[in-house]
């Protein structure tokens, strides 16, 4: 019960939060300069004089911010994210058309930098001062060191083009047709390297939390205790240290949530892959307010439920824990 | 003092990490001495490969010496990287002490106000705040001090809420010293090693936005930067591939030295200190 | 005798077996792949003009004509045209038996709605165009009759298939704003290609009309066209042979050489005669020194434009001193002023006009806009602002994205901004926008931003667009180039030299002056 009532509290400080985030956002993307109606007259050649009042009063962008917001929140209430100035078609549309393909890629990366990160973070711990130890913490460094874009860049050329393992760009073989299943295969494998370049660099992250909080829970009484009552190695490890070096993890994926959104603008423009990330890029290069400012919301969204999940699993993981409001 | 040095430089990561940032840093300083003019001059042949005579790191489509554009972008990019760091931790300082001192609803609301900034996607916030602003250095170090100093807030905050309950700042409490002095002279001294920690990681995630927001396209033209030579050689990778591996090199081993000396830092300073995160 | 015409004719014989069973005859079936960039906004040709949806859309629908390279009109959905001696009756006789994509047939009733609703409504270049026009009627099902005000020989270039677009009249029934309307989202055409699915971020795939009215075409069953938001990725997906054609644009210059190079693979240059895009520098007039002649002069001896086409366009450019560029109707050297590359009559010139340089070198500080399209402009900007620096001028580079360019350049809001210009076949059309007086601010980038301001010429070029006599025409518009040549209202950096790089088993891929741009009926895939 105790429970639920927090996580109602929280619910309604999330929202609030995230109305906060779309005033602010839907100020500072006006505040830009150059507007969709300059844009479109500029695209067009050569117009006449008015053409771009035109547009200005079809667009309502000729009111007055406050109204203009007022008038976008009263449409986020029945979740009309209004409309695309350069397509035609309601925002909605096209941002649940590119949400899956970033969903895909940044969980895709999420996990694996998970999976690899603690674990390696755990084995450097495990043979703490050794070599191998000296190794996983130099390696991932190395990989966090290194501009992403640039990681992304070089895998294509090597594995793309110099060995031929991987398709260089995109998410599925343009034209084929494809039963389900070869489809889910075809995906999988334009998702390897994106996926594994957005993840690396999360994985010296990992890598190092683990690492650390294995080392402090290892030296904490409770632990000496159970090998002193001569509980095997494996079980000390599993019941007692993974689960106490996790809290800091999940700490710090909440955190990454909102960085990783970020990475994916530029793993999709370097792969090609047709996310929002690079819907918001574009957008914003061409003003279309609407389209940019549902991407600052989906995100946004995205970021606080991340939060919740994590605050939750944090509260189950370590019962000393209060539930704060 | 000296005790720390030594205790920083004994570690292997302190020593390898200060000497690559010494490297680097001497490199900026002395660009106008190994390569005086202007990086953007175009002297010579273009698109000659590395290891050409008098060329080590080639040049690129317009004749302009790679190696003078590394040297200058290393003082341009270690310029925005310290900046914004700077700025990113005293906003994030003075918020977060001020939240942890005071507590109570000024505490809550600065909180509130940190986790609207941390749930804007970060990147996305600086591309928008540079398209506003127009690319230049100012509006890149603003943006990427915006988007950095919600991390120091929380750390900062963390810090103070704990040492404000510990016995020598109620010990000050009592003796009737003002807030303002017991806040500069007591806690802040106190907290200083976890904010340098972080500093300096924030130095290198700072450097490496840099570079992304240029690769995209959004960086300052006037100023050679390691990333807006990345970002202009990209779409020659295939043939003049020099002019893109190069700069991303540089960012690398500064990247990675920042990290190095971060990290030995963290040892240096305090041995028995939790590493990691406090949230 | 009877042997040697026996021999004679056996071996006639042979060769003529041999050239018919040699000359390849079109294949039908199989997918030709494209790259689309950036992904457009609308492939609905009607309202979208721009590059991309220009290069899909062109496709999927028709004008009533289409050009050779030498401009000379090619029927499409007007079967044959008539011009009355004045010039000023167009009567136009209409394709019979054509189908619109979803079974209606089009007829008259389409033409008139085009011209006189929807295209007024969409595009500018049209409306102004069709302003030229008394009336526009339709006598009967399959006849159209533009009636002009006053002679104006342009008239023709307006209606092939991106400035003419036949739009179906009988899905807009009942809309008032054609610009905005969700109908615009059912693509229907006539031509050769029908929509088949558009996977947005991924791929539009086009597949075969075979309903059209020329029989027998199109040759293709499918065309896709790649979305690739990254030029590394563009070039890769060429290399790899995942594309087939690489449209100028698609890739940077410097990558063409290379890709050219590989077996199987031919580069050409033609198929952008009526597009005919020439490069330049506007120069703001309002702004001092700039409307001196002598600092403009001094600015044009300040850049080597051979350098600029040899090493930033990679050799993809011609050299031009005028609006005209090589191979443009009416063009005439012989009356240009030349400018040539020579920094020390550069400085010479800022000398006399009193502009001394300061402790630093400095004469003068301007403000240059570069053209925000990749990296090729970049380059030039940059190199432009060495070389106006190396006499004094000190340039700064103005950031800016797409948006941001469009604003300042259209507002005035520049000292010297980098641009380039499509001419669109006849000079009426293409030239007479950047150089009237009464076509300034606020109309677009391809207008006179640069607040040039010459009744001499303004009365010229009015009068060319109107005069029927080519002789007379040619003179007008040399009298023009001369001026304006002289005059230096804009500095012309190159006439732009657009590759096209293919697989030579693609045949047919250009074969009108539309190029690429053309409906690729007559495309087809050999072995």
């Amino acid at each position: 019960m105790d429970r639920l009532i927090f996580l109602a509290r929280r619910c309604i400080k999330a929202v609030l939060v995230i109305l906060c985030v779309i005033a602010i956002n839907f100020a500072l993307i006006r505040a830009a300069p150059g507007d969709p109606a300059t844009i479109l007259a500029g695209e067009a050649g050569a117009v006449d004089a008015g053409f771009v009042e035109r547009i200005r009063q079809d667009y309502g962008l000729d009111k007055p911010v406050p109204v203009q917001l007022l008038t976008y929140m009263k449409q986020l209430l029945t979740f009309d994210l209004g409309e695309s100035y350069r397509e035609h078609r309601p925002v909605k549309e096209i941002v649940l058309e590119k949400l899956p393909a970033t969903l895909l890629l940044t969980l895709s990366a999420f996990v694996f930098s998970v999976i690899v990160g603690v674990s390696l973070g755990i084995a450097a711990a495990r043979r703490a001062g050794s070599l191998l130890d000296t190794l996983i913490t130099a390696g991932s460094l190395v990989f966090f060191a290194m501009p992403l874009f640039w990681i992304g860049l070089l895998a294509i050329v090597v594995f793309s083009m110099k060995l031929g393992w991987l398709p260089p760009y995109g998410m599925s073989t343009v034209g084929a047709e494809f039963t389900a299943w070869e489809t889910m295969l075809d995906v999988a494998r334009h998702l390897v390297m994106p996926a594994v370049t957005l993840g690396l660099f999360y994985v010296a992250i990992y890598t190092r939390v683990t690492r650390a909080a294995a080392l402090e829970v290892m030296d904490q009484d409770f632990v000496k205790t159970a090998r002193a009552k001569g509980v095997p190695e494996g079980r000390v490890w599993r019941r007692h240290i993974l689960r106490n070096s996790v809290l800091p993890v999940i700490t710090f994926i909440s955190l990454q949530a909102g960085h990783i959104l970020g990475g994916s603008v530029l793993i999709e423009t370097v792969f090609a892959w047709p996310g929002i990330g690079r819907l918001a890029f574009d957008a914003l290069f061409q003003r279309d307010y609407n389209l940019l400012l549902a991407v600052f919301f989906v995100s946004s969204v995205m970021v606080v439920l991340f939060n919740l999940i994590a605050d939750f699993l944090y509260s189950l993981a370590d019962p000393r824990i209060e539930l704060q409001t | 003092m000296k005790h720390f040095l030594t205790r920083l430089l004994r570690q292997p990561a302190g020593a390898i990490g200060a000497l690559m940032l010494l490297a680097i840093g001497v490199l900026a300083l002395g660009a106008q001495w190994f390569y005086p003019g202007d990086p953007w001059a175009m002297v010579t042949d273009p698109n000659l490969p590395p290891l050409s005579p008098g060329y080590p790191f080639g040049t690129d489509m317009l004749g302009r010496d790679v190696a003078a554009g590394v040297a200058h972008g290393a003082r341009v990019s270690l310029l925005i990287g310290t900046i914004a760091t700077v700025v990113a931790v005293i906003v994030g300082t003075v918020l977060g002490a001020v939240a942890g001192y005071s507590g109570g609803w000024v505490d809550d609301f600065i909180m509130r106000f940190t986790e609207i900034f941390q749930t804007i996607p970060g990147f996305l916030l600086a591309l928008l705040m540079v398209a506003i602003f127009g690319p230049s250095i100012y509006s890149i170090v603003g943006a990427i001090g915006v988007i950095s100093w919600p991390a120091v807030a929380r750390l900062v905050r963390a810090e103070f809420l704990s040492l404000r309950t510990r016995d020598f700042v109620k010990a000050a409490v009592l003796g009737g010293q003002s807030s303002a002095r017991i806040v500069f002279r007591q806690i802040l001294p106190n907290t200083l090693s976890p904010i340098v920690v972080a500093a300096s990681l924030m130095m290198a995630t700072a450097i490496l936005l840099e570079s992304a927001i240029s690769f995209l396209g959004l960086g300052d033209r006037s100023m050679i930067t390691w990333g807006f030579m990345i970002g202009a050689g990209r779409t020659t990778l295939l043939q003049s591939w020099w002019l893109s591996a190069v700069p991303g090199v540089a960012i690398f081993v500064t990247v990675l030295g920042l990290n190095l000396l971060g990290d030995a830092l963290n040892q240096a300073l305090s041995p028995r200190r939790r590493e990691g995160a406090s949230a | 005798m009877k042997k040697a015409i026996r021999q004679l004719a056996f071996a006639l014989g042979t060769a003529l077996f041999a050239s018919v069973a040699f000359a390849q005859a079109p294949r039908d079936g199989g997918s030709l792949n494209l790259i689309v960039t950036p992904e457009p906004p609308t492939i609905n040709l009607g309202n979208g003009k721009l590059g991309p949806s220009s290069f899909v859309g062109s496709k999927i629908y028709e004008g009533l004509i289409s050009l050779t390279p030498k401009l000379e009109p090619i029927p499409r959905l007007a079967q044959s045209w008539t011009i009355s001696p004045d010039g000023k009756v167009y009567t136009f006789k209409l394709r019979p038996g054509v189908k619109w994509h979803d079974g209606k047939p089009f007829t008259s009733a389409d033409v008139l709605f085009s011209f006189k609703q929807y295209l007024p409504a969409t595009f500018a270049r049209t409306k102004l165009i069709m302003g030229q026009t008394a009336s526009i009627e339709a006598p009967d099902d399959l006849t159209v009759v533009f009636t002009l005000k006053q002679p104006y020989p342009a008239f023709m270039y307006i209606f092939e298939a991106t400035g003419g677009t036949i739009m179906p009249k009988h899905l807009y029934e009942g809309v008032t704003d054609y610009r905005t309307t969700q109908v615009n989202n059912t693509i229907v055409g006539t031509g050769p290609f029908k929509l088949g699915e558009w996977r947005r971020g991924a791929f539009i795939k086009l597949v075969k009309n075979t309903e059209y009215w020329d029989k027998g075409k199109p040759h293709l069953d499918n065309l896709f066209f790649h979305i690739v938001p990254d030029a590394v990725g563009r070039s890769i997906a060429f290399e790899s042979g995942k594309v087939d054609a690489i449209r100028a644009g698609d890739v940077e210059n410097f990558e063409i050489a290379r890709l050219a190079a590989a077996p199987g693979v031919a580069l050409t240059k033609a198929g952008w005669e009526f597009l005919q895009p020439i490069g330049f520098l506007n120069m703001n007039l309002r702004n001092k020194p700039i409307d001196d002649l002598r600092f403009r002069q001094a600015i044009a001896h300040a850049i080597d434009r051979q350098f600029i086409i040899k090493n930033i366009f990679s050799t993809f450019g011609e050299p031009v001193n005028g609006p005209f560029p090589g191979g443009y109707v009416f063009r005439d050297t012989t009356v240009e002023t030349k400018y040539p590359y020579d920094p020390a009559r550069a400085k010479a010139l800022l000398d006399e006009m009193g502009l001394k340089p300061d402790a630093d070198g400095t004469r003068v500080s301007l403000r240059l806009l570069p053209l925000p399209y990749g990296e090729t402009w970049q380059r030039l900007a940059e190199y432009t602002r060495e070389r106006l620096n190396a006499v004094g001028i000190k340039t700064t580079i103005v950031a800016t994205d797409v948006p941001g360019w469009f604003s300042r350049a259209s507002s005035g809001d520049f000292d010297l901004a980098y641009n380039f210009v499509y001419l669109l076949g006849d000079p009426a059309i293409g030239v007479s926008q950047t150089y009237l007086s009464t076509n300034q601010l606020n109309r677009g980038t391809a207008a006179n931003i640069d607040g040039y301001v010459n009744r001499d010429v303004d009365a010229l070029l009015i009068k060319a667009e109107q005069e029927t006599n080519k002789t007379e025409r040619a003179k007008l518009y040399s009298q023009i180039q001369k001026t304006l040549s002289h005059d230096l209202p804009i500095l012309w950096t190159h006439q732009m030299v657009m590759p096209t790089v293919y697989r030579t088993k693609v045949k047919n891929l250009i074969s009108t002056g539309l190029g690429m741009n053309e409906n690729f009926a007559d495309v087809w895939i050999g072995k």
